[in-house]
Order: C-alpha cells, then structure tokens, then sequence
C-alpha cells in the first residue's frame, strides 16, 4: 500500500501541512481585511459627524456648494460625501494591505501594480463625476429651454444632452485608464458624429414643417400681442 | 461694487453744466421710431410745468443702430407743428449718450442716477423711449409730487388692456403688495419719478452685476423705496400704449430676471416684510378717467398646450419643492378640457410662494428654478384670460383684488417657514 501512500497520502498531508503553516498568515490577511470594512465603517461616520460639528455644512451652503452638487444631481451634504470618500479609501487601502499581508507572489505583484494604477483610477474616477455633474446640469437646461420654446421633443432632446456628456466623460475616463485608447475614442467621434447627422438630415427632411412653424413662431412674435411686464 | 464708467464726452458736459434742478432720463435702443415724441412731450412738459426749473434731458443709450441717437439731438419743440407752447424753460438741455455695463434696462438707469448725482438734481424720472401715448402731463406727474409735495418715489398707474401686463397683474403687483404693504399698482411699470437722494442711494447699492441691470431694475426700485421707509406714492397717467413689442424678447427670460430680482429682494427683506400684516393705499395723484384701449389678440389654446408640456416634462423638477396636493391638481389640469381649464387663485398663490421658498432654501439653480416657472405662469395666464374675457375694466380690478387677498392670506401661513 505504499504507492497509496505516496501518491495520496503524503500529498495531502503535505498539502496540510503547508495550508498549517499558512494559516496564521490567512488569518491575519482576513483579520486586516475585515478590520478594514469595521474601521473604514467607524472612521467615515466619525469624520461626518466632526465635519458636521464643525460647522463645514453651514460653510458650504455659503459657498453655494450644495447647489452645486443638486445642480448635479447629488442630494448629500458635503460633510457626509467627504465621510464617504475618506471611508472608502480606507477600505481600499486595508484590502491592499490585506492581500500583501497573504505573502503570494502573482498577489504581491497584482497589488505592486494595482498601487501604481490608483492615480489612474482617481482621475478616471473624477472625471466620471465631472461628467455626471454637468450631463445632469445640462440636461435639465436643456430639458426647461426645449419645454419654454415649445419643442414638443423637449424630454428626447434633453436625454440625448445628458447621456451624450455622460458618454463623452466615459470616453475620457477610459483613455485615462488606457482601456482601448484609440478605440473609445474613434467609437465615441463615429456615434457622435453619426448621431448629429442623423439629427440633421430627419430635422431636414422630416421635419421641414416643424422647423418652419418654429422658425415662424420665432420671427412673427407666436401671434400674441400680450405685453408681459 | 465695480465702479460706473461714463463716457468722457458725457462727463465732460456735466462739469459744464455744473447743476440743476431736475432731469429726465430716457433710456433707448433702437426707438428711432418713437423716441422723437418721447423727447418731444418731455420737453414740452418741463416748459410748461417747471418753465422756472433747470432742467437736463439724457438719452442713456444701449448701443442703436437706428439713429436713435440722432433723432433725440434734432428733437425740438420749436420745430414742431403740433405743439404751441407758450412758455418757456428757464434753461433745458439735452444730452445723449451711450451707456457702459451689462447690456439692458438697469444699466442705462445707472447712468442715468450718476448723472443725477453729479448734477445734484432735486427730482428725476425715467420714461420709456418706445411710449407712444406719453403726454407733457406725464412729466408734470412724475415730478411734482417730489418737487412740491416731499415725495420720494413716484410710480406709475395706467389703464392697460385687461390682457396685459400679465406678469404685474399675477405675480409681482399682488405678492409686492402682499409683501410690504403698500398697494403700488404697477411696481414695474416703466415710468418713475423720484428725488436726488433717492438717486444716490439707489447708486450706492451693488447690484449692477446682477439681474437688476436687466429687466429686474424697475422691480428693484420700487421695493428699495418701500423697504427703505422713503416717502412713496403713484400718479395716474392715463392709458400706457408702446410699441410693438420685440418679438425676439424671450418671455422665459423676462420672467426669469423679475421674478429673480423679486424673490432675491424677498429674502434680502425678510425682517422688513414680517412685520407686515396688511396692505393699504399709497397716496396717488392726476384726476382718474376711463379710456378706450387697443383690443390685443392672444391665442389660448398656445397657452394651454404649453402649459401641458411643462406638466409633461418639468413635473419632476416641481416634485422637488411643490406640495403633493398642488402637483395632483396640476396632473388633474393638464387633461382637462378648455371649458375646465380653471387655475385657482389659491394653488397660483401656493406655486409662487413654494417657487420663492425653493429659491431662498437653493433647492436647484436659480435659473432653472425659475425657468422651470414658465409653463404654469402660462397656464395661470391662459386660465385668467379665459375667465375675464367677458368682463369690463373694473370687473377685472375686482378679480386681481380678490387674487391680491389671496396673496396676503398666503403670506401669513408662510412667514413660518422663512424664519
């Protein structure tokens, strides 16, 4: 019964052996890891109620800042997006400490790699926000311009704004990352331009009547002679 | 405050002159058309009531490229056929210049005050460029409440069309009056007298970046003098009847920069207007007379299908600040028929003051916000129309007293939520 015992048994016992001898190190990876999410959890509350304390929510509505971020469609207040931001760079950095705290190779490298990618990642990540801010803002003064001028496409129009910046930060943010540099941004120009010609040849063709009526509501004042003021 | 920039040949004709007694300014641009009569009734007006005044004539002009300019320095009262005046001014100038600054009304106003405050003027007023039923008597109701009665701010009363002036008549006359007390009947009506000192605090006010530099400045006027506490009353000056209007003026943005100057001025007021509990009569001059006025066509059925569409489309940006029960009636409007297209007084009044509330608290931008107003200001507007098509001039007054009480019993559940 010796081949049983070399080709199973010692093996395994091996194999054992070596996950015993690796399991204090596992168990501080999961310890850091889980540590992370309780710390990341406490700090970032902790940090949104001193800002909260300290006044920084009044500051900010001074300095318009809230309108801001509504303008963009974001309803948190900035002591509570700063606890956020704060609490997931935490998580993040206790994840990477986590799995260096593993001592695997292939994860050393993949974290040595991933820190000198992060700078990436924020840019990308900023420039996404950027995007959904102004896509949002843009948006709706489009949406309220269309709706005042009587354009009856008023909700397509706006939507096309909005998801055409949205696209565009995408775009953006994914050359930042070096996904598909050249490729993204040939797909975007081809949407984009194909988009504005398509909208130009049906407002053109199909659409001759309405451009006519609205340019005729335009210069014949729409036929109302009410004095407004 | 950024400093006014006159231009030199302006500057250089007042030191000349050194004072007077009263000027008249007359923003333009583009008036060519109408600012000759204009220029002609002021004129005639200060020869005949103030012959013993010192009196300036200034153009303050945005930049015409029709010669407005021009026909305000070759306007005399002695040329022309039609008028025979047999008095005469002490001393009358005129001077024309262009105005620097954010293009629009405010601006050409400023230039105007500087003036006045470098002239050291008694009394001041304003008249429109594009008025086609102006009168002497006009200037003699703008000015003599000040000169001679110790007023300081003269605003204008006129009969209009039951369907114009669509934006006094349902925002700012009944919330200005609800506001502050004072029943001013046209608190933007475009003419204005007022009193050298009244002319240098307005300069000193920084504002001239802001809305109040376009069509927000009469507005602003008005509510600086209530809210100030200086003397205010307002002259009958009979029918208001203008040019055209531009059709290239966008009804959005007109509503936009009062209505933003209004609600701005609200805020800026708060302790001056809680205090206030009721409306009463300001103090009003000129013998009061019905006139026949030119019919104005409107066409309903646009009104209320724009109405419709801003339901349509801008009902989730209301659902951020109106009341549920106020957005179910607007939802419950938007299919009715044109036979029961009612917007009540008391859900207009609740949508203006929410609208204000919303501004003051920045729930989004101020211009989409107040942009976003168009469509139920339009919808308003439709229902109104439609309810007084039948009825006569005092018919019509009774109605827009009724939406002004409306107003003032709103204001008193309000002032809560603005403390």
């Amino acid at each position: 019964m010796d081949w049983l015992n070399d080709l199973i048994i010692e093996p395994i016992e091996v194999y054992f052996n070596n996950f015993l001898l690796y399991l204090p190190t596992l168990t501080s990876a999961v310890i850091i890891f889980i540590l992370g999410i309780i710390v990341s959890v406490l700090l970032s509350k902790l940090l949104s109620r001193i800002l909260r304390f300290s006044k920084l929510d009044r500051v900010s509505q001074k300095l318009n800042i809230p309108e801001a971020l509504l303008k963009g469609g974001i309803k948190e207040t900035l002591s509570g997006i700063i606890g956020k931001i704060f609490g997931w760079t935490l998580f993040i950095l206790f994840t990477l400490i986590s799995l260096q705290a593993m001592k695997l190779k292939p994860l050393e490298l993949l974290v040595e790699r991933l820190v000198l990618y992060l700078p990436y990642i924020f840019t990308a990540l900023l420039i996404m926000l950027f995007g959904y801010l102004l896509g949002n803002f843009i948006g709706r003064a489009v949406l309220i311009t269309s709706v005042n001028a009587g354009i009856k496409t008023a909700g397509i129009i706006s939507r096309f704004a909005k998801y055409a910046i949205f696209f565009f930060a995408l775009s953006v943010a994914l050359e930042q990352l070096g996904i598909g540099k050249d490729t993204v941004l040939v797909t975007f120009a081809i949407t984009f331009g194909g988009v504005v010609l398509a909208l130009a040849i049906s407002f053109g063709l199909g659409g001759k009547d309405i451009a006519k009526e609205f340019m005729e509501k335009r210069l014949n004042g729409e036929k109302d002679e009410i004095d407004y003021l | 405050m950024k400093e006014i920039s006159l231009e030199k040949a302006l500057v250089e004709q007042v030191e000349r002159i050194g004072s007077a007694d009263i000027l008249v300014g007359i923003p333009s641009y583009n008036n060519a058309g109408t600012i000759g009569h204009v220029t002609r009734a002021t004129q005639a007006g200060l020869a005949k009531y103030f012959p013993n005044y010192k009196a300036v004539l200034l153009n303050s002009d945005g930049g015409s490229n029709d010669q407005t300019m021009d026909v305000v320095r070759n306007t005399n009262i002695e040329t022309s056929d039609t008028l025979l005046i047999t008095h005469s001014s002490k001393t009358f100038l005129k001077i024309t210049t262009p105005y620097h600054g954010i293009p629009g009304k405010g601006s050409a106003f400023r230039t105007i005050f500087e003036t006045a405050k470098r002239l050291n003027v008694k009394a001041c007023c304003v008249v429109d460029s594009d008025l086609r039923s102006i009168t002497p008597e006009w200037i003699e109701l703008l000015l003599k409440p000040v000169l001679e009665s110790n007023f300081d701010y003269v605003a204008p009363m006129y009969l209009r069309h039951k369907f114009d002036g669509t934006i006094t008549n349902g925002i700012v006359y009944p919330l200005t009056r609800a506001l502050y007390g004072q029943r001013i009947r046209q608190p933007i009506g475009g003419e204005f007298g007022f009193s050298g000192s009244l002319a240098k605090f307005f300069l000193k006010q920084d504002v001239w970046e802001s809305d109040v530099a376009r069509f927000g400045i009469d507005i602003w006027m008005t509510t600086t003098a209530i809210a100030n506490s200086f003397k205010v009353c307002q002259s009958f000056l009979g029918a208001k009847i203008h040019d055209a209007k531009d059709p290239g003026v966008d009804l959005s943005n007109m509503l936009f920069q009062v209505v933003d100057s209004t609600f701005e001025l609200m805020a800026q007021y708060i302790p001056v207007w809680h205090n206030v509990t009721e409306s009463k009569p300001v103090p009003t001059f000129g013998f009061q007379y019905a006139v026949g006025l030119e019919p104005i066509a409107v066409n309903v059925d646009r009104l209320i299908e724009k109405y419709n569409m801003g339901v349509k489309d801008l009902k989730p940006i209301w659902e951020m600040f109106l009341p549920g029960d106020i957005l179910a009636t607007l939802s419950r409007l938007q299919h009715a028929s044109k036979n029961d297209f009612h917007f009540s007084d008391e859900v207009w009044v609740k949508i203006v003051f929410n609208f204000a509330l919303a501004f003051k608290k920045k729930v989004i931008h101020r211009e989409h916000l107040l942009k976003s107003l168009t469509p139920l200001y339009l919808g308003r507007t439709a229902s109104f129309i439609m309810e007084v098509w039948d009825s006569n001039a005092d018919e019509v007054e009774q109605r827009l007293e009724q939406l002004c009480l409306a107003f003032e019993k709103e204001k008193l559940n309000i002032i809560d939520h603005w403390s």
